[in-house]
């Protein structure tokens, strides 16, 4: 039922396509320059890092700036469930590696960068066994670096950071990387997955990518399916699919479920009741308040227990923080201590009232995104877990993660 | 004083904001109402015949041109500390505190300013006021100077660092 795109052709799970075989199946990218970044406009195609931004206003500034550009690809999927990019990596390598090439000679890129998850060995191969196969004006301007396994780690800044200075860690936006990035020139810093599907579009142009999705939305998406599911892993949908139809699609749920968590660790949590046939689009979710992020859903089983899922990702949230903002560090570390001794101990006034309140407070208060991804997590598990957060039982061990 | 200190991060838990960073702001800006009785008065008295161009333009009065001019500057410096505090927003930390540092020409400057020109200088209690100042701004100095400024996230921020900073390949 779904139209392949980005898997079409040999089965992903057999290793990755060679250059040979990918250039027989698809041929050569027809456009590229002006034209590629006006199709990328008219096509709609939106980040599938997270922040679902815009490609092709974001190339047309690059694009529009003097000198010369930084390509840097992002692979980091820092995303601790998401599946999806180091798939395509590993699977599909010279698709990204097409759309990598096709964005420095659009943005006149003297340098391509392939940032890639230290943690993900075989996408790591993949993507340079790929790279070996390029040809040698390719080869030249391109080198991999690696992304340190930390969750912020792939934050466009923090890619940047690590490739000017060394240290992943995000850094004050404005200025944007597309403004000022590697080595100070504007800069590029695209996912594995947004650069694939340019490179179909550069091919098949974007009436084509219209032409796939489902009530309203435009293209395919890769999703990453977690928890109680039949098949958790990566799926190739169309744009608009249900929540309900993807996790059909997965073989079902494995018992009842109670909550959904959609877009991962910096989405949100909601209840199954209203999730199931929320279209999964990153603009149809954002009219709902929500995020598609890279593109996880987590479906929470009711044998498993909400408050102390969200207690486990705070504490995660909490030990990622980098530390440069006195708000995120503290701020995140309280949350998750008291968020951990409501699923410990039991629920408390004093700590839910710190809960709701700090949730709040901490929002807008770091340099980049991070505290705000994790209070906006919490606030969506406060109101779908109010039962639960209103009357937790001291139960958190008895419960593995 | 409270300015030097400032940056040392002195406090505890049960010490409410005010007392940590709101008295400096509070104590600094009533000096500031006291700063300008004082140039008030000077220019409205008679005697000298100051006006007001002498607020404003260094070295312009005839009365004790060089010391007066000293209070003007150390005033405008103020000024500029003031403004860019009350636009910190909008013009930036960086440019904040390059500014804020003019503090430490305005107070000396100050100080010249109040021995050259003064008509009490050799009373008792302005000796006495005079050393409780100076004594007080060198004993502030001296310490931050011994001790460097304390960053409360130093150290988690140095292993976080530490474990994104690799460059190799896995």
């Amino acid at each position: 039922m779904s139209r392949l795109r980005l898997l079409a052709g040999t089965d992903p799970s057999a290793g990755s396509e060679s250059h040979a075989d990918h250039s027989r199946r698809l041929g050569a990218p027809a456009i590229a320059g002006r034209p590629l970044i006006e199709a990328l406009i008219r096509s709609g195609l939106a980040g599938r890092g997270g922040a679902s931004f815009p490609v092709g206003y974001k190339w047309r500034s690059i694009a529009g700036a003097k000198g010369p550009a930084v390509v840097i690809v992002n692979g980091a999927e820092g995303e601790p469930q998401s599946r999806k990019d180091r798939l395509l990596m590993t699977a599909r390598p010279h698709l990204i590696l097409d759309g990598a090439f096709l964005a420095a000679r659009t943005l006149r890129a003297r340098q391509v960068v392939v940032y890639v998850g230290q943690a993900h060995q075989a996408a790591w191969n993949a993507m340079a066994r790929a790279l070996a196969e390029r040809p040698e004006a390719e080869r030249r301007i391109a080198r991999m670096v690696g992304a340190p396994h930390r969750y912020v780690a792939g934050e466009s800044s923090a890619a940047v950071h690590l490739v000017n200075e060394g240290i992943a860690t995000p850094t004050t936006t404005p200025p944007h990387p597309r403004e000022r990035g590697v080595g100070a020139v504007p800069t590029l810093v695209q996912n594995v997955e947004t650069l694939a599907h340019i490179a179909l579009i550069a091919r098949y142009g974007d009436e084509w990518y219209r032409s796939a999705g489902r009530r309203g939305a435009a293209g395919t998406i890769l999703i990453t399916l977690a928890g109680g599911v039949a098949h958790p892993g990566v799926l190739e949908i169309e744009a608009g699919t249900t929540i309900g139809e993807a996790v059909a699609m997965a073989g079902g749920v494995t018992e009842p479920a109670t909550a959904l968590l959609v877009g991962g660790y910096f989405g949100a949590w909601i209840p199954v009741a209203t999730g199931w046939e929320l279209p999964l689009d990153a603009a149809a979710l954002r009219s709902q308040g929500l995020n598609l992020g890279c593109g996880i859903v987590g479906v929470l089983p009711a044998s498993r227990c909400g408050v102390c899922d969200t207690a486990r990702i705070m504490r995660y949230l909490a030990q990622e923080s980098s530390a440069q903002c006195g708000p995120c560090f503290f701020g995140l570390r309280a949350l998750s201590d008291a968020c951990s001794r409501v699923a410990e101990r039991g629920t408390n006034r004093d700590d839910m009232a710190r809960l709701k309140r700090w949730s709040v407070e901490v929002q807008g208060r770091g340099a980049c995104k991070h505290p705000d991804g994790a209070v906006i997590l919490l606030r969506s598990a406060l109101s779908t877990f109010a039962d639960g957060f209103a009357s937790h039982p001291a139960h958190w061990r008895q419960q593995p993660a | 004083m409270l300015g030097v200190l400032s940056t040392m991060r002195v406090q505890s838990a049960g010490w409410p904001r005010f007392l940590t960073a709101g008295l400096h702001r509070n104590l600094a800006l009533l000096t500031l109402i006291f700063l300008a009785l004082h140039i008030v008065t000077s220019v409205v008295d008679p005697f000298t015949h100051l006006g007001w161009l002498t607020s404003v333009v260094p070295f312009s009065s005839y009365y004790r041109t060089l010391w007066l001019g000293l209070g003007t500057i150390a005033f405008e410096l103020l000024i500029a500390i003031v403004v860019t505090s009350l636009l910190r927003g909008l013009i930036g930390q960086v440019a904040w505190r390059a500014i804020h540092w003019f503090a430490y020409a305005s107070w000396p400057i100050a100080i010249a300013h109040g021995f050259g020109s003064g008509t009490d200088v050799l009373s008792a209690w302005f000796i006495v006021l005079a050393i409780l100042c100076i004594g007080g701004v060198a004993v502030a100095v001296v310490f931050r100077l011994l001790q460097p400024p304390v960053d409360p996230l130093a150290t988690a921020r140095g292993e976080f660092r530490s474990d994104v900073s690799s460059r190799q390949s896995p």
